[in-house]
């Protein structure tokens, strides 16, 4: 097990995307991207559909051409290497398992195609299937796996050609979620052991916060923040990382008063105080962390009127009535049944908390 | 795409584009030899004219083998059609033993030499003292046109979501009723497919239906063969070109209607 | 409900009878016929049309064409189909009609196109007559090249569109699997786009096998009474030479031939199906 002090978290580069473009069919799909990630480091790609996050994928793979820009792995361009040529696997949404060989064959498949002869394959392909607890179904027809079975297969024939790097395109998409949360563990430690360097390709946030070392928040072609998971969830550096990772309270509002360090905010449900420094009139976003709010005053109070209250097990959400794009959420621990919608409960919490964002328009 | 990649499909385009020249030149040639002043066919034409599309009007039994021709590929398609959408429906929803078996058989005609079919029917029809020739061509031409509808109807049945019809029965309909007004109107796309290309396939056929004419009923290909060995000439070309309209007429509606790639795929 | 599922079958019933006593029926009596003289078995007929050589030569001649006809068939259909499943838009329309159109043109119409190519005053026809007039053997080589390239011109829609159907329905993240496992182009087409191909190949092949075994007007056109196969031989013997129990035998002889292609090509099938 590596030490996670001794991960590169991007400072000594592995892989290094410089300054790409891509545009399809005349539309430009990102441009002038930089994306670093360091060696034996788990990092997610996460954004909604059509952010760019399966092109950038495809471009580091090969399969996709770069229109400009250079990708390099351990300092060297392989910008113009052919896609068969990078040892950079990548493990499909939809696993791409071929359907005409058997589970053995499909994991030998990269090394037959490196000029290993069958015999020589033999072991270790078993050491793979061993790998991923696979080894009874080596001779077995892929179209009988299951879905987690198949993840698994994918997986090691990734994995068994040795690869540079590894590439997984919403790996865990088509699981459900109590098997999706097993694999995610497992695939975790299997990279961690080998000391991989892995990108995940993903549109779920908690599947990102759980795999990765670090993700790369993006949207329309742009990332938007690329840090730890709790560095996006502490220190969201903008409206849409926050409203993308983990939930919050978010109202609009205008500044109406600012000093030297704080700025005074006039929303739809009360004044809000903030750090941070505005122009008196500036439109803005704020928005807090629903544990990080009490239902007792608090440096900021406002009263909220409740349209629902969940009892979700280990936590209890309280919903506020407030009007779109606006929300008022706050979340208790443990099981509170004592409130009912219609109530009037009071929100609080501190102006540290506080996150504020100048709105775009 | 690597370097040969991009040969290797370099020649296949080139390969490509050559098939559809090839596989359209009959066709172009058919045409432009149609159009010809001269009696004797030649390439290209040395001048162009109709004289050759209205002397078809001189033909003789022409018009009776269009006539006839048309006829039976109507009748023959329209009854395929019935008989057809009967058998899939038990072939798809049904739960005998050999299902299988009989959707296989009932495809399997268009793989038999028509030849071979045309010879046993005429010894057949001759042993049941069936001396009709409308009669036994238009028996004929149901062998011929069933496979083609079956082939359709079984592939979009399969696909279809019959509890559709069991919602029409609840909401009143009888079982015969909501097969004609939920089941034929959904899979309007296959009747047509498999319809136009039932007709087409009995308006072309030769080797079954030259076996069942006699004098007076002969249909267009049987005549057209018959032409070719008395009077060659270009009007030969015209009676082609014809067909070739038709065809194309049929096209543009199945296009419209269906798509192109849904008719190829079934 | 299982009294209505089994009714259901019975539905079947029309269609069912129809093709037993219409074509099935007459095609058995056609067999049992041919195994019989004067009411009694015997293969005599068989033994008879086997002995004869000129009968084995178009036996022969049948068999040839047939197989040439699919392989010439097969070398354009192939790459064609690989090009249209990649096709879109205004190109795949021009595809799918140049398939279509012939198909739907029919056998006679284009049959006698290439008669009118080959009765035309033209380059190509004066080419070949003034070849054929120096040597016998060569023209007896062009008339067979000829049927054959008419037979393929006929026949290759049913071997394209089956081999695009495969391999337009072929997961597109399959090649790309092979790619990123580091699979050369090469590789990549034997291993994966070519094994995965293989149930439409054989489809077409099969399909286009049994048409061109058993035509009948493209050789009548093209061919004409010099060079004879199965079928013109049994056409002459029904309809002109009136030997109606040659005509049986070799009726026969395409039969179990064509029964022989579709059974083994399903039996195929299903070995290449059972690993997919």
């Amino acid at each position: 097990m590596t030490n996670p002090a001794m991960r590169d978290m991007g400072n000594s580069k592995h892989l290094d995307v410089l300054a790409v473009g891509k545009a399809f069919k005349g539309t430009p799909v990102m441009s002038d991207m930089d994306f670093r990630v360091g060696r034996g480091e788990l990092v997610s790609l996460l954004g909604p559909s059509g952010c760019g996050k399966t092109t950038l994928l495809r471009i580091i793979a090969g399969l996709t051409p770069a229109d400009t820009g250079e990708v390099m792995l351990d300092g060297r361009a392989i910008t113009t290497v052919p896609a068969h040529r990078r040892n950079i696997s990548v493990v499909f949404q939809s696993y791409a398992l071929f359907p005409h060989l058997t589970v053995a064959e499909n994991v030998a498949f990269g090394l037959r195609a490196r000029g290993v002869d069958k015999a020589a394959c033999g072991s270790k392909v078993s050491e793979a299937l061993a790998l991923v607890r696979m080894s009874d179904f080596a001779d077995r027809p892929v179209a009988a796996l299951s879905g987690g079975q198949q993840q698994r297969v994918a997986v090691a024939r990734a994995l068994i050609v040795d690869p540079v790097l590894l590439l997984l395109d919403e790996p865990f998409s088509a699981l459900d979620r109590k098997l999706r949360e097993t694999m995610q563990v497992e695939l975790k430690t299997l990279l961690r052991a080998r000391n991989m360097t892995a990108i995940f390709v993903t549109h779920d946030q908690d599947e990102a916060m759980g795999v990765s070392d670090r993700i790369a928040v993006m949207s329309a072609g742009k990332i938007e923040q690329f840090a730890t998971p709790a560095d996006l969830y502490a220190r969201p550096s903008s409206a849409f990382v926050m409203g993308f990772v983990g939930l919050s309270t978010r109202l609009t509002g205008k500044v109406v008063a600012a000093t030297a360090e704080r700025i005074t905010i006039k929303t739809a449900h009360g004044l809000v105080i903030a750090p941070g420094k505005f122009a008196k009139g500036t439109e803005v976003t704020i928005g807090v962390r629903p544990e990080l709010i009490r239902t007792e005053p608090g440096e900021n109070t406002l009263s909220v009127t409740l349209a629902d209250a969940m009892v979700l097990g280990s936590k209890t959400q309280l919903h506020g009535r407030a009007e779109d794009p606006d929300r008022l959420l706050c979340e208790l621990p443990g099981m509170r049944s004592s409130f009912a919608p219609g109530e009037i409960v009071t929100f609080g919490w501190s102006v540290a908390d506080t996150l504020v964002y100048e709105a775009k328009t | 795409m690597t370097g040969t990649d991009r040969l290797a499909l370099a020649i296949c385009w080139m390969i490509a584009i050559a098939c559809v020249i090839f596989l359209m030149l009959p066709i172009v040639i058919t045409l432009a030899a149609s159009f010809t002043s001269s009696p004797v066919y030649t390439l290209p034409p040395p001048e162009w004219s109709l004289r050759w599309y209205q002397s078809l009007q001189k033909r003789s039994g022409l018009w009776d083998a269009v006539t006839l021709s048309l006829n039976l590929a109507v009748v023959s398609t329209v009854l395929s059609l019935i008989l057809g959408t009967l058998a899939a429906i038990a072939v798809t929803r049904g739960s005998f033993q050999g299902r299988e078996a009989l959707a296989t058989f009932t495809v399997s005609p268009l793989m038999m030499p028509g030849l071979v079919v045309g010879v046993a029917l005429l010894q057949f029809f001759r042993e049941i003292g069936l001396r009709d020739a409308y009669v036994s061509l238009l028996l004929g031409h149901i062998v011929i046109t069933l496979p083609f509808v079956m082939r359709t109807l079984l592939a979009s049945m399969a696909a279809f979501d019959f509890s559709l019809v069991d919602a029409a029965r609840t909401l009143g309909l009888s079982y015969p009723r909501a097969i004609v007004q939920v089941l034929v109107p959904n899979l309007a796309p296959a009747y047509l497919t498999g319809g136009l290309f039932a007709f087409l396939a009995s308006m072309d056929n030769y080797p079954i239906s030259i076996f069942l004419t006699d004098a007076r009923n002969k249909t267009l290909p049987i005549k057209m063969l018959q032409y070719l060995e008395e009077q060659p000439d270009p009007s030969l070309a015209a009676i082609s070109s014809g067909l070739i309209l038709l065809a194309c007429i049929v096209l543009i509606i199945a296009s419209r209607t269906v798509g192109l790639n849904r008719m190829v795929q079934g | 409900m299982s009294g209505r599922a089994e009714r259901i079958g019975l539905l079947a019933l029309p269609g069912l009878s129809f093709l037993a006593v219409i074509y099935a029926l007459p095609l058995f009596m056609l067999l049992l016929k041919s195994f019989q003289i004067d009411g009694e078995f015997s293969v005599a007929e068989y033994v008879t049309f086997f002995g004869d050589d000129y009968n084995l030569s178009v036996l022969w001649r049948t068999l040839r064409v047939a197989l040439l006809t699919t392989c010439l068939a097969l070398i354009i259909a192939y790459p064609t189909a690989i090009i249209m499943a990649r096709a879109k838009g205004i190109w795949l329309s021009i595809f799918l009609v140049a398939m279509v159109l012939p198909m739907s043109v029919g056998v006679i119409v284009k049959a006698f196109a290439w008669t009118i190519l080959f009765r035309t005053r033209g380059v190509l026809n004066d080419t070949l007559m003034s070849l054929g007039s120096t040597d016998a053997p060569i023209r007896r080589l062009f008339t067979e090249t000829a049927l054959i390239i008419g037979a393929a011109n006929v026949f290759l829609p049913f071997m394209v569109l089956p081999i695009y159907a495969v391999l337009r329905q072929m997961d597109s993240r399959l090649p790309e699997a092979a790619v990123s496992l580091g699979a050369t182009p090469v590789f990549r087409f034997m291993n994966v786009t070519l094994p995965l191909s293989l149930p439409g190949v054989v489809a077409g092949c099969a399909f286009t096998f049994s048409l061109a075994i058993s035509m009948y007007v493209i050789p009548s056109l093209i061919v004409g009474e010099r060079q004879q196969t199965l079928s013109m031989l049994t056409g002459r013997s029904f309809l002109y030479l009136r030997n109606e129990a040659l005509g049986a035998t070799i009726s026969s002889i395409l039969l179990i031939i064509a029964i022989s292609v579709v059974l083994g090509s399903s039996w195929l099938a299903s070995r290449l199906g059972a690993r997919q």
